[in-house]
């Protein structure tokens, strides 16, 4: 469970966001649209305890993360735009620097968990750099959730994937959700978007409630009308 | 604790990826550097740079005393080092001259020591061919150099005599000069026998091989970080946010780097090593190989590092061998810490590139690597002791030599630390940024 409490962040002057709340819950997955440049990276990137909030609070299952870095590590997996990944090593290492946990459980996650889901189990002898963008967003994922995390945000899982690789994601998503595991995603894709249970428009620093499943259109009006 | 130990077990690795470009790179700066050295000596020096300055003396007839001061002087031991001298006649000395056989012509005057004696001090004439540059400045220094030595002699019996002139005792002038000759003989052979046992060298307590032998393998080791660039460029600002996320910070990614450079700047040294002990071992079983493979091996042998090792401290002060290797391994840590530093600086590949350059030839030249500091201007000389390539000179000499230098030792410890801490100052800035 996410909870998202009168959250706010400016750079100098520039207000990014004001009094941002919601919250999410087991099997849930949110989605956060927006134009271009609103905020959506700097938010997530907040929930995820990247970057610090300028005031307000986040608890995951009850539990202040704001000045409690450990919370952050434990509860949230962040997968960011750009693929975290030390491309000189192999699969194998990148997934060994991210896992929190007995060698043994690395290797049986390995076999069962979600690398294994994702496809990335029979190639972690192979060096990163010569993996494909979407095999590299695929270990991204693995690596993020490597931590069993409750809470894996998601920004903009599917840029630059080809579309059997965003089908893979989006499945490997889906099987995640119905496990009870919270989504925070944003994207600029309706098929992405059709996970989400919940979604939420940011404009002009605010955030608000808007109906899931629309179509492109009216996601449209939406980012045009001012909240 | 376990991920920055995973953490720092895995930019070991990065590392140790970058080593055949590395082991590469060194072969081509090895080849580049060669090619260079050899063009430059040529172009400097043509043929003549390895040989000995060959003199022509021309001699007054039949005068017995200039032959006798001429074989006294060549007998010296600075002239003996690097003078031939030959008793030719004027024209046959000025065609060979011409023809190149000889470097210099000197042509004796007539009572030449009387009118040293008698203060006339008659001019001995040395002819010098106009392209023998170098062997012309050499020589030229060496007849000035003797001049004033005669100079100054004369000038202390000439003020002998003039005080007893003035005091009116001309008769004992002769017992002066005997005298005064007598002392100044007495101070001037302890003089010159402390010059004989104390050897006193622009390049220190080493030999001037081993000093440029020592100055090359600092910027060799600089210089090659260079292809292993791709690993020392800062981190992207999403692994660093990550990273930092997972409880590795500046602190750690700082000191992963370092380790990873400074192991492989270590094995690369072991490669150098390993390749020296090899050549040691072939001048031994050649016994009578190329000069320069002979004179290498020699100095080599000489090294603390990779000579015969007695198995523990020789005396006070004196290190074992494997002392020797932990000092070289400071030196690579240090001068890893200096070459992160600067492309913390840099921020970028071709920017860390670039600055690493000019940075390690210019701090190079000012830590006196090129041209021994005692001939660097004064201002200049200020600055040596700080310029990172002399502290690291400072400690392989202490490794090569094997005597233990409290003062080098802290000045490699604080160099190590300095870059060390710049580094993680210029990367937390990174980190506030991307937070």
């Amino acid at each position: 469970m996410l909870e998202v409490t009168s959250l706010y962040k400016s750079y100098k002057n520039h207000k990014v966001l004001e009094n941002i709340s919601f919250t999410a819950g087991p099997g849930e997955c949110v989605g956060i649209v927006g134009s271009n440049g609103c905020g959506k990276t700097t938010l997530l990137s907040i929930l995820a305890g990247a970057a610090r909030a300028d005031k307000g609070s986040i608890r995951f299952h009850g539990r202040e993360a704001v000045g409690h870095q450990g919370v952050f590590n434990e509860e949230a997996a962040y997968v960011p735009q750009e693929n975290p990944l030390m491309e000189e090593l192999t699969v194998r290492d990148n997934l060994s620097l991210w896992y929190r946990g007995s060698r043994k459980r690395m290797e049986e996650d390995l076999e069962t968990g979600a690398a294994a889901m994702l496809g990335i189990g029979d190639m972690l002898k192979k060096q990163v750099s010569t993996l494909s963008g979407g095999m590299k967003k695929r270990l991204s994922i693995a690596c993020a959730l490597f931590n069993h995390a409750s809470v894996l945000i998601l920004d903009e899982p599917g840029a630059a994937l080809d579309l059997e690789c965003k089908a893979d994601i989006r499945n490997y998503l889906e099987g995640y959700k119905k496990q009870g595991g919270t989504i925070l995603l944003t994207s600029h894709e309706l098929p992405e978007l059709s996970l989400c249970t919940v979604m939420y428009v940011l404009k002009n620093g605010g955030i608000r409630q808007i109906r899931s499943g629309l179509g492109e259109k009216e996601l449209i009006e939406e980012f045009l009308t001012t909240p | 604790m376990w991920m920055r130990l995973v953490f720092l077990k895995l930019e070991l690795k990065r590392a140790y990826q970058r080593f055949p470009q590395m082991f590469a790179g060194a072969i081509a700066l090895l080849f580049l550097a060669g090619a260079i050295a050899l063009l430059a000596g040529r172009a400097l020096y043509g043929d003549a740079a390895a040989g000995r300055i060959a003199v022509g003396v021309v001699l007054p007839k039949e005068d017995a005393l200039a032959k006798q001061m001429i074989s006294m002087i060549s007998s010296l031991d600075s002239v003996k080092s690097m003078c031939d001298f030959r008793y030719v006649e004027q024209e046959e000395g000025i065609k060979e001259l011409q023809e190149g056989t000889l470097s210099a012509v000197m042509d004796m005057p007539d009572g030449l020591i009387q009118g040293i004696m008698d203060g006339t001090n008659p001019s001995v004439r040395i002819v010098m061919p106009g392209d023998a540059w170098l062997e012309s400045r050499i020589f030229q220094e060496l007849t000035e150099a003797g001049a004033r030595i005669l100079g100054a002699s004369q000038a202390g019996i000439y003020a002998g005599n003039e005080l007893y002139l003035a005091s009116g005792r001309a008769e004992q002038i002769p017992q002066l000069e005997k005298d005064l000759n007598q002392i100044f003989l007495a101070y001037s052979l302890p003089r010159e026998d402390y010059f004989r046992h104390q050897r006193v060298s622009a390049t220190g307590d080493v030999e001037v091989p081993v000093f440029y032998g020592i100055s090359a393998y600092v910027l060799f080791l600089l210089l090659m970080a260079i292809p292993a660039s791709g690993y020392l460029v800062p981190c992207r600002p999403i692994m660093r946010q990550k990273l930092t996320l997972a409880g590795a910070g500046a602190f750690i990614r700082v000191l992963g780097r370092i380790l990873g450079l400074g192991s492989l700047f270590f094995t690369m040294s072991l490669v150098v090593g390993i390749l020296g002990k090899a050549l040691v071992a072939a001048a031994t079983a050649l016994k009578e190989g190329p000069a320069w493979m002979t004179g290498v091996a020699r100095a080599l042998e000489g090294a603390r590092l990779l000579g015969r090792d007695s198995g523990g401290r020789a005396a006070m002060g004196v290190m074992s061998q494997a002392e020797a290797w932990l000092v070289l391994l400071l030196v690579c840590l240090a001068a890893a810490a200096f070459v992160v530093l600067i492309y913390q600086a840099a921020g970028t590949l071709l920017g860390g590139i670039m600055l690493l350059f000019l940075a390690v030839t210019a701090q190079h030249f000012l830590a006196g690597g090129f041209l021994p500091e005692v001939f660097l201007p004064g201002t200049l000389r200020r600055l040596v002791p700080v310029m990172p390539s002399a502290i690291l000179m400072g400690g392989v000499r202490m490794a090569v030599t094997g005597v233990w230098s409290g003062s080098a030792a802290v000045r490699l410890l604080m160099l190590l630390a300095a870059g060390f801490l710049l580094s993680v100052c210029l990367e937390s800035r990174r980190e506030g940024r991307s937070l």
